[in-house]
């Protein structure tokens, strides 16, 4: 299993073959237009899709200048001279996301290239201070790569979809139209923020595969911390090129369009359906596809026009002349191949049967990066079904509520199985351990112990005293006692309730609905 | 803490005696007497402002080009765009020279973004020539860096800072009977300095002996981060190791009537330009003569691909230069002209109007050449040929220079072997002296300027003008240029061509 997902091998022993079959789009086609009776044309129709995802690094600095790279921070904050282009400042290129894109080739099977270099690519706009990107056209920092969609990715056969291309680029700044009308406002925090941007091959066929393939590369890019791949925040944005051929003619062969601006992954499947729906029916007609970037219009379900090929600028090439040439020797590669930890996918093979654990409980540890490094630290002599409910729901909680992630969290693996043991040992509460969990989460240094002590907390373990409690509220409460017998048996909630309520919490819940609805019960 | 420490010093400044030197008093008479014709100084700060401070260059007053950010002085970039603009940062050659102790006079006048050989298109108006003395015609000092040239002669200043793109330290040290001098590219960071093209842009240096030049020099070439392009420490020790190893060069000391005994001049005979004049032959062939008598072995030697050099030194700088001020947009700094109705609609003709009013006819051709050069159809045509002969023009500069280029060699040894080969070579820097201010209006003239200088920059090689005789009252001078990182023995060799070492 190991070897088939994270290997070369196109076989997966028992779930069937590697087949093109599966990717004939025409039948779907055929039902959407079946008024127009497609089956006498006698055509099938294929897409060929690839995909260009711009990806913001978790770089601290941007890619060229020392200014925090920061998301939603306020407008005009982070800028620094070289990113508003005042003159006379110059790129100062920051090693750490050329190792950040460095990583993201290793992890992607690709091949870090011993020389590369940046290009200008010019082009006037507000959001673009330089009057340039500085990018990678003709010399990217890595080449090839490939990854391997399978069952676990949701995809019910084996796929390979190649990757052309690893490049560095600056981000563009932001430019906000409409607030004042005529006038256009910038925020130039996002200027220079360092993205790679990953062209795949145009190995993709359907809109699941193109879906896939993007939610495959959030968790592999953000296990390996190189991006958090946010969709809604813009750290992840995706461009797809589509085109259509009839099935038996050169895949290559139909005229592509762009697809820019798909913001999550709901409207790449819709976007990719429609244009491949849109295409085949212009071919069908017997008219030309032309060459051109389009817009989805997810109400609508429809792709349209935004800029022909016409319109396309001439974006006059240059090598970056401020920047020298990115060398890389194999030592350094190797560094850093030794820092790079297991895929998603050997995480996966590796982990469900070790632990007993689903693919979902996996995934869902997998989107936050350290999170599988800390859950099996965590769980060395404990129950790995209680450590990972505590982890996902708990934990992630927090840093949900707190927007912060995991790595950046005070809270260490010794204090949170101090919680875990002082929970499974009956000496706190679960409502107690929440607590203690918040007051790690904002840096407190004590032990669970001696938080214990400090608060005065003590499970009431002495299921006598906890009689005599319940005793006088039932006596307290006839009304709902005479309910419960009268058969609303939720009324024990109540009961459990005050019970709590009465102990300051420091009763088993467990111990107090048993306790509670024997003496329910004995009253019958 | 900083903030403590910067207030110590700030009081220790402002307790420190007042520049009360003579020489103090000399500038700021120059710049007096002068300045009004010369106009090299648009900027300058009041005597009252300099403080003196110790440090090797102490007592030293300096001028900036006015495209080198100097804040609070403005850094124009001899640009109406500019015409207000003040640098937020120092460039890193300023800062280096204040804290070695010399102190800025002012910024000087230019060529409105280097682009120009006359000093004449400045929003600050023209700048003069000192030479020739005692006469009501104005000639040029040169450019683009003539007003540092013209501050520099007229003593208003006792070095400056320029930047040589193609010629612009050495054409206007010519011209004004000064010595100007362009290190390796990578010597001096360009930190601060306003992009014109940058991988031909150098900091460069003028003053009127070579001893100035070397003593500033040594100050303002060091690494710097904050330039990628500046030479690393590791490069200026391998650089230095590989120089060093050339013995059959004598040192200063070993022999005083023969003082560069050994060293082998070349004579590019491709510099032998129809419009050289004769007084720049003659001043050539008696520099010549010169160091033979100082011990030289003079050589004649051959560069084929010197004639195709400046057009390809156009297309590259003018290419580079198109994208470099895509940045002046009005929108963050600068000058900013409100769109017309017209192009307000289009976001990106928001700012056109902007770029139309605050360049000047000469940066507009020049922006509009280099667009063209880099478009799609050109490209092939123009732009990737120019880049093919750059690259052989630096193989050829490569094959006749003993000393081994330390960017495509291995070696720790200069090669001394070869006995073809030369370490430096010696040819004029201007085709003639200088013109009457406002006499030449056609570009293309102006660009033949620029045949014997655009080569170093295209190399990236070191090249000094030094000041050779007068002709007709106006000064000429004569060139050394050495291989890349050899900045030594250019100077070495100029200090013995110079005037007052004779």
């Amino acid at each position: 299993m190991l070897s088939v997902l994270s290997g070369s091998a196109v076989l997966l022993p028992g779930f069937g073959v590697y087949s093109m079959e599966h990717n004939v789009v025409a039948s779907f086609v055929f039902t959407r237009n079946s008024g127009l009776g497609g089956g006498t044309l006698g055509y099938r129709f294929k897409a060929t899709i690839g995909l260009e995802l711009h990806v913001q690094l978790l770089a601290a600095q941007k890619l060229f200048s020392a200014a925090s790279a920061k998301w939603n921070e306020p407008p005009n904050t982070n800028v620094n001279v070289a990113d508003a282009g005042f003159p006379g400042a110059l790129p100062q290129l920051n090693p750490e996301c050329v190792q950040l894109a460095a990583r993201a080739i290793l992890a992607l099977n690709g091949q870090i290239q011993q020389r590369s270099a940046f290009d200008r690519k010019h082009y006037f706009y507000a959001d673009q201070p330089l009057g340039y990107q500085i990018t990678q056209q003709h010399h990217p920092i890595g080449r090839g790569g490939y990854v391997d969609l399978g069952l676990l990715d949701g995809l019910e056969y084996v796929k390979r979809i190649g990757i052309h291309q690893l490049q560095l680029e600056q981000d563009t700044a932001k430019s906000i139209h409409g607030v004042y009308p005529g006038h256009v406002l910038v925020d130039l925090n996002r200027a220079g923020v360092a993205l790679i941007e990953i062209v795949s091959k145009p190995d993709v066929e359907t809109a699941d595969e193109a879906v896939f393939y993007v939610r495959k590369m959030q968790s592999l890019l953000r296990h390996i911390g190189v991006s958090s791949c946010n969709m809604e925040e813009g750290s992840l944005r995706c461009d797809v090129n589509v085109s259509v051929y009839r099935d038996g003619e050169d895949r290559l062969s139909g005229t592509r369009c762009e697809l820019k601006n798909l913001n999550s992954l709901k409207v790449i499947r819709g976007a990719v359906n429609a244009e491949i729906s849109r295409q085949i029916d212009v071919v069908r007609r017997g008219d030309n596809i032309e060459q051109e970037t389009r817009g989805y219009d997810a109400q609508s379900n429809t792709t349209f026009v935004t800029r022909t090929k016409e319109a396309v600028p001439d974006y006059r090439y240059m090598p970056e002349p401020d920047v020298p040439e990115i060398h890389i020797n194999d030592s350094w590669i190797a560094r850093l191949r030794k820092m790079l930890p297991e895929t998603p996918e050997v995480v996966m093979a590796r982990m469900m049967p070790q632990y007993g654990l689903t693919q979902e409980d996996i995934e869902t540890m997998l989107g936050e990066p350290g999170c599988t490094a800390f859950f099996e630290q965590a769980v060395v002599g404990r129950d790995p079904k209680r450590v990972l409910s505590w982890i996902t729901s708990e934990v992630f909680g927090q840093l949900a509520y707190r927007s912060q992630r995991l790595a950046d969290s005070s809270i260490t693996v010794p204090q949170f199985t101090q919680i875990i043991d002082a929970l499974s040992s009956d000496a706190i509460t679960s409502a107690q351990a929440k607590q203690l969990l918040i007051a790690f989460m904002d840096g407190e240094q004590r032990t669970v112990d001696e938080l214990i002590a400090a608060h005065r907390w003590e499970v009431i373990s002495d299921d006598g005293k906890l009689r005599v409690i319940s005793k006088q509220l039932l006596d307290a409460h006839p009304k709902e006692v005479a309910r419960y017998l009268k058969g609303q048996t939720r009324r024990l909630n109540f009961f459990v309730g005050k019970l709590m309520q009465a102990t300051n919490g420091q009763a088993k819940p467990q111990n107090a609905s048993e306790i509670m609805k024997e003496l329910l019960e004995a009253r019958r | 803490m900083q903030l403590l420490l910067t207030r110590i010093k700030a009081n220790r400044l402002r307790t420190a005696c007042r520049y009360s030197t003579q020489l103090l008093k000399d500038t700021y008479e120059a710049i007096n007497a002068h300045n009004p014709r010369l106009n090299a100084l648009p900027h300058i700060h009041p005597p009252s402002s300099i403080q003196e401070a110790n440090g090797p260059l102490s007592g030293w007053s300096f001028a900036a080009k006015s495209n080198i950010a100097a804040p609070p002085l403005p850094t124009t970039c001899g640009s109406h765009t500019l015409a207000s603009y003040t640098s937020p940062f120092v460039a890193t050659a300023v800062s280096m020279l204040e804290q070695a102790g010399a102190r800025m006079i002012g910024t000087s006048n230019m060529d409105e973004f280097g682009m120009g050989s006359l000093s004449q298109t400045s929003v600050h108006g023209p700048a003069h020539n000192l030479h020739p003395e005692h006469s009501s015609a104005l000639h040029s000092p040169g450019g683009s860096s003539g007003g540092s040239a013209a501050a520099v002669a007229a003593r208003m200043c006792r070095v400056a800072l320029g930047s040589d793109t193609g010629g612009s330290v050495r054409l206007p040290a010519s011209w004004c009977g000064v010595c100007g001098f362009k290190p390796s590219y990578g010597r001096v960071s360009r930190y601060g300095l306003a992009s014109y093209a940058s991988s031909l842009d150098s900091v460069g240096i003028l003053a009127r002996s070579t001893r100035d030049i070397r003593d500033t020099f040594n100050i303002v070439s060091a690494p710097d981060r904050r330039d990628m392009t500046c030479m690393s420490k590791s490069l200026r020790t391998r650089i230095h190791a590989l120089s060093a190893s050339r013995e059959w060069i004598s040192r200063d000391t070993e022999c005083a009537s023969e003082p560069l005994r050994g060293v082998r001049i070349g004579v590019p005979s491709e510099f032998w330009v129809t419009e050289l004049s004769p007084s720049a032959v003659d001043a050539w062939k008696q520099g010549a003569a010169k160091l033979s008598s100082l011990g030289c072995d003079i050589i004649p030697v051959s560069l084929p691909h010197i004639p195709h050099t400046l057009p390809a030194y156009y297309t590259l700088a003018l290419a580079e230069a198109s994208s470099n001020l895509a940045r002046f947009d009005g929108i963050r700094f600068g000058t900013r002209h409100m769109p017309t109705l017209s192009t307000r609609a289009n976001a990106s003709l928001k700012y056109a109007q902007t770029r139309s009013m605050g360049f000047g006819d000469e940066v507009k051709r020049r922006i509009l050449l280099g667009t063209f050069v880099m478009s799609a159809r050109a490209h092939e045509h123009y732009y990737l040929p120019s880049q093919r002969i750059r690259r052989l023009v630096q193989r050829e500069f490569n094959r006749i220079f003993a000393l081994p280029n330390v960017l495509c060699t291995t070696n720790t040894k200069a090669d001394a072997r070869n006995v073809d080969k030369v370490d430096a070579i010696l040819f004029p820097t201007a085709t003639d002296t200088a013109p009457v201010q406002g006499t030449s209006d056609n570009p293309v003239t102006a660009y033949v300027n620029d045949v014997m200088t655009v080569s170093a920059n295209m190399a990236g090689i070191p090249a000094i003008s030094v000041p050779f005789g007068l002709h007709n009252g106006m000064p000429l001078g004569l060139q050394i240029a050495a291989q890349y990182g050899d900045d030594d023995i250019v100077l070495r060799i100029a200090h013995y061509l110079e005037p007052q070492a004779a």
